[in-house]
C-alpha cells in the first residue's frame, strides 16, 4: 500500500522545517518526504492533492481523562479516541483518576488492550503516583512502567505530605520515571470554584488563589531538585508559575512544563453569568496570566500544551455554578485554539505546532511527534484557517461541555491518518 | 430623581439582581415603594393587582424573615401564596435544582420567589421557567429586595441619597447584601465606604460601585451620613477569619462612642437578625439613629412594589 501526499506545505516542528512538498507512505511508514516530493512514485495506490492544505505530525496530547474504567457514561477510550482523531490527536495519554485507580500494572494493561480496541489514536496510560491517589503509600511505579505506564502522576490531588512526595519523586527518579505534578495547594484552594479575581468576588464565586499554584511549584520543584527525577509541571496558568519553572531549569533542573490549551484563550471574564461549561481547573486566569502564558509559549518556555480533556455529563453541568463537576471536552478544540495564537500574531505556525508534536514526544520519550523517514505514518493534514463554529451537538466526545460552545474558531483538520490509514476525514 | 421625571416603568422578566439595574429602574421601583409604605402607615389597603395570581416561595435556605415578608407583601396585593421549605430530603434524592423548577413551572405559577445557598442558582433556575423570578438571595451573590429595601429606607429619612456617605462594616467578603446594597447607592450617587476586618474584604472592590475599602473603621466612619453594620456569621468568628468575638467587636463593633465619629445625624442600619454585643452595642441598636425596624417595614413595601412591577400592572 503506498499513499502518496502531495503539494502539501509540511510543517514538521522537530526539523524546523515549513515547506512545500511531498510525503510517501508505503506499508505505513514514512518512505520519503519533502521539497524533492513532487510526483507519487509509479504504482501509488492513493494520491492525495494537498494543495492549499498543511501536512504536520499527528498531535500529541499528555492529559487526558476519559470515563473508562468506571464512569463510561461520560466518555469511553473508544469515544475519546474518535474525538481525539477528529481534532487531529494521533496519540494521547490517559490520567489515573480512574475508578479503580490506574496504579497498578493490571490497569496499565487494560488500558493498553482498550486502546488497542479502539483501533483509533494510540492511548497511553498514566500511572498513579501513589496507591488509590491517596497521598500515603508509593504505587507499583517501576512495574507498571514496565507495563507501559510512560507518566507518573497523583492526577488532580496532590500529594499533601512533603515527605511522601520527596520519596515517590527520589524513588521514580531511580527507576528512571518520569513524574508529573498538578500543581496545587488544597488547604488553600478549598472549595473554590474559579480563579480568584475582582470578577469572582462580584459574582460570590470562592477563588482559587494565584498563590496555591506557586506554593505547590516551589515545593515540588525544590524536591524534585534535591532527588534528581524529570518532574513535569502540568497545568500551569499563572505567570509567577513560569517564573518559577524557569529559574529552576536555570540551575539545571530536569524540570518541563505543560500548559492547557483553554488558558491560553479565556480568562475569568469568560466565565460570564455562571457558565458552567467555563468551570475547569487548572481554572481561567485573569488576563496578564493569559498573556504570560502566549509570551512563555512562543520563546519555548512550555514544553508541552495539553488539552486537559475532561468531558463531564450534562447532569455534572446542569447545576449552580458552585456545585457544577469541574472539568470540558477539549480534545477537539486543542489545534484551533492554538491556531488562534498564530492568527492573532504572537506565534508561527511551526512554533505553534512544536508543543503539540514533538514537545510532548520529547518530555516523555514517546516516539512520533515528528516526520521521519521510517517512522509510523501519524499525520495530520489541516486547513489552517478555514473557519468554524464550535458547536456542542457537532463534537464526537461522548460528553461535549466544551467552553468553545459556539465560539468561531478558525483552523480545522480535515484528515487524520495513523499508521498509513485515514482514520478520520472532514469533508 | 422621581420617576414622575421620566415616566419609567420597570420592564424586565424577572429581578435577579441589581447589578446593572440604571437609576431609573431603581428609582421606579422606590417610588411605588413607597407609596405602599405611605398606604400602609396610613391603613388604606392597595388595589389586588395580584388577584387570582399564584405566588410560590422556594426558599432552598432557611429563613423566616425574608420568607414572612415576600408572603405579606403578596397578601396584601391579594396573591395566593404558596410556601414550599425545601427540605435537604429532596436534595438528597438525587431531585436537581433544575428538575425542582420544571416540576413547579408545570404548575403555572405566576412569580416565584426563590432563595438559594449558591450564588448563580437563581439564576440558573430563571432560565427554565415561564415565569417571573425573584432573587430573595443567593450564596454570596445578591440579595436585591434587601438592597431596595436599604436605599428606600435612607431616601425616606435623608430625602435623597446622592452625595450620602455610606459606610457598610462587616463581612462584606461573603456578604450578598453588602453587593446589592453598594450596587444601588452607587447607581444612585451615594459615596459607599466598605469596611472590615481584611479576612473578610474582597481583594478589590471598585468594580462594585465602592468608593473605598478600609480596614480602619474609625477612618471609614469620619463624616458618614449613614452606617449599615453587616451581621457576622458565628461560624467565621472561630479562628479561621477572625480571632475572637471580643476582638472583632473591640475593631469592629459599632459602639456609642465610634458612633460619635460619624456624623451627628447618621442612621444606622442591620439587615438584621443582629449579634448584640458583636457587632452592634445594644445601645445603638436601639438608639435614636437606628432605623432598624423601618428596614423591616420597608422590605415589606419593596415586595410589594416589586412583585406588582413584575407580575401586576406597575401602577400603585
Amino acid at each position: 500500500m503506498i499513499t502518496a501526499i502531495l503539494n502539501a506545505r509540511i510543517l514538521d516542528p522537530a526539523s524546523n522545517t515549513d515547506a512545500e512538498g511531498g510525503l510517501i507512505i508505503e506499508d505505513g511508514k514514512v518512505a520519503a518526504w519533502g521539497t524533492g516530493v513532487q510526483a507519487a512514485p509509479s504504482g501509488a495506490d492513493d494520491v492525495i492533492d494537498a494543495v492549499g492544505l498543511c501536512l504536520a505530525p499527528g498531535l500529541i496530547d499528555l492529559r487526558v481523562k476519559t470515563g473508562e474504567p468506571g464512569e463510561e457514561h461520560r466518555e469511553t477510550l473508544a469515544t475519546a479516541s474518535r474525538a481525539a482523531l477528529s481534532g487531529g490527536v494521533t496519540q494521547f495519554v490517559v490520567m489515573p483518576d480512574t475508578r479503580p485507580v490506574i496504579d497498578d500494572v493490571a490497569l496499565v494493561q487494560f488500558i493498553a488492550r482498550k486502546g488497542a480496541e479502539a483501533g483509533g489514536a494510540h492511548i497511553h496510560a498514566a500511572g498513579a503516583l501513589t496507591v488509590g491517589l491517596g497521598g500515603t503509600a508509593m504505587a507499583e511505579i517501576g512495574l507498571m512502567k514496565e507495563a507501559g505506564a510512560v507518566v507518573f502522576t497523583n492526577g488532580d490531588v496532590p500529594v499533601a505530605d512533603p515527605s511522601i512526595m520527596k520519596r515517590a519523586l527520589a524513588y521514580a527518579g531511580s527507576r528512571g520515571a518520569i513524574v508529573a505534578s498538578r500543581p496545587d495547594t488544597p488547604a488553600l484552594t478549598g472549595n473554590a470554584v474559579m480563579a480568584a479575581s475582582s470578577y469572582a468576588a462580584r459574582l460570590g464565586l470562592k477563588g482559587m488563589p494565584v498563590e496555591s499554584e506557586w506554593i505547590a511549584t516551589a515545593r515540588d520543584l525544590t524536591l524534585a531538585e534535591t532527588t534528581d527525577v524529570q518532574l513535569i509541571v502540568d497545568g500551569v496558568s499563572t505567570a509567577r508559575t513560569l517564573e518559577l519553572i524557569t529559574e529552576a531549569k536555570a540551575r539545571g533542573a530536569t524540570v518541563g512544563c505543560t500548559a492547557n490549551a483553554y488558558s491560553l484563550f479565556f480568562n475569568d471574564l469568560d466565565v460570564g453569568d455562571y457558565l458552567t461549561y467555563c468551570k475547569v481547573n487548572p481554572p481561567f486566569r485573569v488576563e496578564p496570566d493569559r498573556q504570560a502564558l502566549i509570551t512563555a509559549l512562543a520563546a519555548g518556555d512550555i514544553e508541552a500544551i495539553v488539552s486537559g480533556h475532561d468531558p463531564q455529563p450534562p447532569e455534572s453541568k446542569r447545576l449552580p455554578f458552585g456545585e457544577a463537576s469541574f472539568g470540558a471536552a477539549g480534545l477537539e478544540t486543542t489545534l484551533s485554539a492554538v491556531l488562534s495564537l498564530v492568527h492573532d500574531g504572537p506565534l508561527d505556525l511551526v512554533s505553534a505546532l512544536r508543543p503539540l508534536t514533538c514537545g510532548p514526544a520529547d518530555l516523555l520519550g514517546l516516539q512520533g511527534g515528528r516526520i521521519a523517514n521510517g517512522a509510523p505514518a501519524d499525520l495530520i493534514l489541516f486547513d489552517p484557517d478555514r473557519p468554524w463554529k464550535c458547536e456542542r451537538e457537532d463534537l464526537i466526545s461522548r460528553s461535549t461541555n466544551s467552553p468553545f460552545d459556539g465560539r468561531l474558531l478558525q483552523g480545522q483538520v480535515l484528515r487524520t491518518i495513523v499508521g498509513g490509514a485515514t482514520l478520520f476525514q472532514r469533508d | 430623581m422621581r420617576s414622575a421625571d421620566a415616566a419609567y416603568t420597570f420592564k424586565e422578566p424577572h429581578l435577579l439582581g441589581l447589578m446593572g439595574l440604571n437609576p431609573l429602574q431603581l428609582t421606579s421601583i422606590l417610588d411605588l415603594a413607597d407609596t405602599y409604605a405611605e398606604m400602609s402607615r396610613a391603613n388604606k389597603r392597595p388595589e389586588p393587582h395580584l388577584k387570582n395570581k399564584t405566588v410560590i416561595n422556594l426558599f432552598f435556605e432557611n429563613s423566616t424573615r425574608t420568607l414572612s415578608s415576600f408572603e405579606i407583601a403578596a397578601r396584601r396585593l391579594g396573591a395566593d401564596v404558596v410556601n414550599m421549605p425545601v427540605s435537604a430530603s429532596s436534595v438528597k434524592k438525587g431531585e436537581t435544582l433544575i428538575d425542582t423548577a420544571m416540576t413547579l413551572n408545570a404548575m403555572k405559577p405566576d412569580v416565584i420567589v426563590i432563595r438559594h445557598s449558591a450564588s448563580g442558582g437563581v439564576k440558573l433556575l430563571s432560565r427554565k421557567v415561564d415565569c417571573a423570578v425573584i432573587n430573595a438571595g443567593d450564596g454570596m451573590h445578591e440579595h436585591p429586595t434587601q438592597g431596595l429595601l436599604d436605599t428606600l429606607t435612607i431616601r425616606r429619612e435623608k430625602d435623597r441619597i446622592e452625595g450620602l456617605n455610606v459606610t457598610i462594616c462587616g463581612d462584606i467578603a461573603h456578604s450578598r447584601v453588602a453587593r446589592s446594597t453598594t450596587y444601588a447607592l452607587h447607581q444612585l450617587g451615594a459615596r459607599v465606604r466598605l469596611v472590615g476586618p481584611r479576612t473578610l474584604l474582597p481583594k478589590d472592590a471598585s468594580d462594585w460601585g465602592a468608593e473605598s475599602v478600609h480596614t480602619d473603621f474609625d477612618e471609614a466612619l469620619a463624616g458618614a451620613d449613614v452606617v449599615m453594620m453587616l451581621r457576622l456569621q458565628l461560624e467565621r468568628m472561630d479562628g479561621a477569619y477572625l480571632p475572637s468575638r471580643r476582638e472583632y467587636f473591640r475593631y469592629f463593633g459599632l459602639t456609642r462612642e465610634r458612633l460619635a465619629i460619624a456624623s451627628p445625624e447618621a442612621l444606622v442600619m442591620h439587615p438584621g437578625p443582629m449579634n448584640r454585643g458583636i457587632e452592634i452595642e445594644s445601645a445603638v441598636a436601639d438608639g435614636k439613629g437606628s432605623v432598624i425596624t423601618q428596614q423591616v417595614e420597608m422590605g415589606v413595601a419593596v415586595r410589594m412594589a416589586v412583585l406588582n412591577m413584575l407580575a401586576g400592572s406597575g401602577a400603585p
